[in-house]
């Protein structure tokens, strides 16, 4: 598999470490249901087939912080954005192929 | 009165300047370099520090820019080294600690790194044994800047010239290890070196 990063280009997938699912957000530590929430956040998970979002690192290389949307089934990447702007809410989606 | 300046000793315990037909390869000594980040928000204002200090425009993508007596290289988003001889004793990283104050955050490398020029017609196929990028100059010409791993040993990679001349940053204490690679994979496609 092929990462297309969107700072370096297409990598390898040995210049990347998968980061997990970037569609959870850690739960306020204060709340009272803090205890539930992160065991929901650690590891629950749907581990269902199609298209998942994940965060990658671009450790070998620019270092960055990406969002992949892949499907699990065909490794089929749509689109990958630095998770920064995912964050930000400043995404344009950059659409690639695996 | 003695000269007194104190010289860095080379990290690399035997890779002499070599010249065989079609590839050249010489340790890169006596540069000052440090790398900086700009700070958040910032990024508009260093870039105009930069430019008004070097006469050059900070790259936003894996590319090398020359500036007046400085180079820049990309080093992932926001990020560059900055790379100069260490001529009259001349620190980058006092220098753009000075011209960047408050807009980027200022690291020196000059001793964390080594450089490796590779040149000449076999450079990209001797490059090639190990880099796992595509080298065509189609593809990564003069100006190119790539960071990525040779022979697993994590590199920052740039193109200086069309000779090619190409060079390779990466962390001293790696200097033998790749240097020991370079000359295996220059001995297996230069057949007078082998
Ligand atoms: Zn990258």
């Amino acid at each position: 598999m092929r990462i297309a990063c969107p700072y370096c280009g297409e990598r390898s997938l040995d210049e990347y470490l998968y980061s997990g699912d970037a569609t959870v957000r850690r739960p306020d530590f204060a709340s009272p249901t803090a205890q539930a929430d992160f065991v929901k956040y650690v590891y629950e998970r749907k581990n269902s087939p199609g298209q998942h979002r994940e965060l990658w690192y671009h450790a070998a290389g620019c270092h960055a912080w990406l969002v992949v949307t892949r499907d699990v089934s065909t490794h089929i990447i749509t689109a990958v954005e630095p998770a920064k702007d995912v964050a930000l809410g400043t995404a344009s989606s950059m659409k690639d192929t695996a | 009165m003695a000269d007194s300046t104190l010289q860095p000793t080379s990290a690399f315990s035997h890779l002499e300047p070599t010249s065989l037909p079609g590839i050249a390869i010489e340790p890169r000594e006596n540069f000052t370099m440090a790398s900086f980040a700009a700070g958040k928000g910032r990024l508009e204002a260093l870039a105009a520090a930069i430019r008004e200090a070097y006469g050059v425009e900070l790259p936003r993508r894996p590319q090398r820019v020359v500036g007046n007596g400085i180079v820049f290289v990309w080093l992932g988003p926001d990020q560059w080294l900055a790379i100069a001889e260490r001529t009259n004793n001349r620190d980058l990283e006092v220098e753009l600690k000075q011209r960047v104050a408050g807009l980027a955050s200022v690291v020196d490398q000059s001793d964390g790194r080594v450089i490796v020029r590779v040149s000449g017609p076999l450079a990209r196929e001797v490059l090639a044994k190990g880099v796992p990028i595509d080298l065509h100059a189609d593809t990564f010409g003069v100006n190119a800047v790539a960071i990525t791993h040779a022979s697993h040993i994590g590199v920052i990679m740039w193109q200086v010239d069309a000779a090619p001349t190409f060079e390779l940053a990466m962390f001293r204490s790696y200097a033998d290890s790749f240097a020991h690679w370079l000359l295996e994979a220059v001995a297996s496609t230069v057949p007078a070196a082998a």
